[in-house]
């Protein structure tokens, strides 16, 4: 299938949601109450120390970071894990492979959609209600504001690849509703969307800094915030590009594995 | 009316049976919401590591409250969640008619017939961490207390089947109630805080309207001898009467819902 196509399905995928209008309200409502909880635990104990910031961070710095690391760059990878294990278990895979296209590009294009559903009806309300009601601070530079852009391409680009070749593994367990959990348990720590790396202990933060998960909220969000020079910047994002391409390659050479595994209940 | 102590366990094994047909997939699922709530509590240890204490809590009063959370969490929705979650489908699709009309009450069927062993993994590491963050805090327990403290235990698991269950029963009225767990699993995650950190108004709803906070904050701080705000020396008898009382609720929200099903046709 030609390239051009596959925008189509990004934008079936953002209309079939405008169906479902009252997810956006209570999405909405979940991701404000993640956001005043963060809210009260970072102002709770900056509050305990006695200077303004606690490793060269305020807590204005802090909520923004909380804000970008969690709603913004941690899209509901869920659905996508949902989709690749519901088309495996009820045999609709079997359709998408005499269909002339490549599978994972197509949920690709399919999640563009959902995303941008999602940036648009919730994570900006949100980050507009937060901004007006707590306040977020501006990139700490023009440097480290397009820095960020670039890493936000790599981290939704991270997160897909990820969850993507978690789904595939459906094809040999049957079943993906248990990698959910393993994967929600790998990011919640390692991703550095809930705790920032520069408060774990200085061997976690190492091998985590070193983990592709850190590409998803880590490094976008602390870039933003000015936690990474210049150099420190450029660094990570040759290193996530490597991370990219081994990830990229992993992907297809597991969906050519599936491919070829595939058995469908009762056919 | 059937023998209600000869169908519940016959609807409890027959649905274990269902379950354990897959023994892989349901170990699986025990192993990853451990894991997941393993994590998740890490993450939280991080920060008291760095800051040491949150909202005056030290970790291991943070680890029993997380604890009591996720203990009283599970046993309350081992008996509503996913059953009341798949009220809505049941009064799309007709099924609750075919349920009404069995010679069982209602929601002794839906939970019994559901009663989700999927819980395990959870109860394994509520026990395990509860049983660590007791024997770390201060606390002089006495036969009384260690009473108190299980009573406290079983409000708390009343309060979370008792809202899953109004939650559930909504359904019967509006066809659609999926939509009010979101907001209970908003305010579930904002209950493993201690409340004090929170804002006034948040605090002031967490005690009343969405009353969450006695899941796991005020019996817990009961316990420790923790001051809670709004409740002061309250805490403990209003945990113990929190449970019966949300049960009282969602019995008559329940039997108001059933008197007025008319179906998703209307």
């Amino acid at each position: 299938m030609k390239l051009a196509a596959y925008p189509a399905f990004t934008a079936t995928a953002f209309q079939s949601r405008l169906a479902y209008r009252n997810q956006v309200w209570s999405g909405v409502f979940g991701e404000l109450v993640f956001m005043f909880a963060r809210i009260a635990i970072w102002t709770s104990v900056f509050s305990t120390v006695a200077s303004s910031s606690v490793d060269g961070v305020t807590l204005p710095q802090m909520i923004t970071y909380a804000l970008l690391a969690g709603p913004v760059l941690y899209w509901d990878y869920s659905r996508l894990l949902r989709d690749i294990g519901t088309a495996v278990k009820s045999g609709d895979i079997a359709v998408y492979l005499l269909k002339p296209l490549l599978y994972p590009a197509y949920m690709l294009a399919s999640h563009i959609g959902n995303f941008l559903f999602d940036l648009l009806t919730v994570t900006v309300p949100v980050a507009i209600i937060i901004a007006f009601t707590v306040g977020l601070v501006p990139p700490a530079s023009l440097f480290h504001g397009f820095a960020f852009l670039a890493f936000w391409f790599l981290s939704f680009a991270m997160l897909f690849l990820l969850t993507a070749i978690l789904g595939l593994a459906a094809f040999w367990l049957m079943t993906a509703d248990s990698l959910d959990w393993f994967f929600n348990s790998i990011m919640t720590l390692l991703a550095g969307g809930i705790v920032p790396l520069w408060f774990f202990p200085g061997w976690l933060a190492a091998i985590a800094g070193n983990l592709p998960f850190a590409w998803v909220s880590y490094y976008p969000a602390a870039i933003y915030i000015g936690q990474l020079d210049p150099a420190q910047v450029l660094t990570a994002f040759v290193v996530g590009l490597l991370w990219f391409a081994v990830l990229l390659g992993f992907l297809l050479w597991i969906w050519a594995r599936a491919r070829h595994r595939l058995i469908v209940q009762g056919g | 009316m059937a023998r209600l102590h000869i169908v519940i366990p016959a609807l409890v094994h027959a649905f274990i049976k269902s379950k354990t047909e897959y023994p892989g997939a349901m170990v699986l699922g025990w192993l990853s919401q451990f894991a997941a709530y393993g994590s998740m509590y890490t993450t939280i240890s991080l920060i008291l590591a760095r800051f040491g204490t949150l909202g005056g809590w030290v970790w291991p009063e943070i680890a029993l409250l997380l604890s009591f959370h996720l203990l009283a969490y599970s046993l309350g929705a081992s008996l509503s969640f996913v059953q009341f979650r798949e009220m809505e489908e049941k009064v799309r699709m007709g099924t609750m008619d075919a349920i009404l009309v069995k010679p069982i009450s209602p929601w002794t069927y839906i939970v019994f017939s559901g009663l989700n062993i999927g819980y395990a993994g959870h109860i394994i590491l509520a026990i395990g961490l509860m049983v660590w963050a007791l024997s770390q805090v201060e606390v002089t327990w006495t036969i009384q207390s260690a009473l108190m403290f299980l009573c406290y235990l079983v409000s708390a698991a009343m309060i979370v089947a008792a809202i899953m269950t109004m939650i559930g029963a909504t359904a019967l009225v509006w066809v659609k109630s999926n939509h009010l767990f979101s907001i209970f699993f908003g305010f579930w995650e904002l209950a493993r805080y201690p409340l004090n950190i929170f804002p006034l108004p948040l605090q002031i709803l967490m005690l009343t309207f969405a009353p969450l906070a006695f899941m796991a904050y005020v019996p817990v701080a009961a316990t420790l001898g923790k001051p809670v705000p709004l409740l002061g020396d309250w805490a403990g008898l209003a945990s113990l009467l929190a449970g019966p009382l949300a049960v009282l609720l969602g019995t008559l929200h329940w039997r108001h819902c059933i008197r007025n099903y008319q179906g998703a046709g209307g």
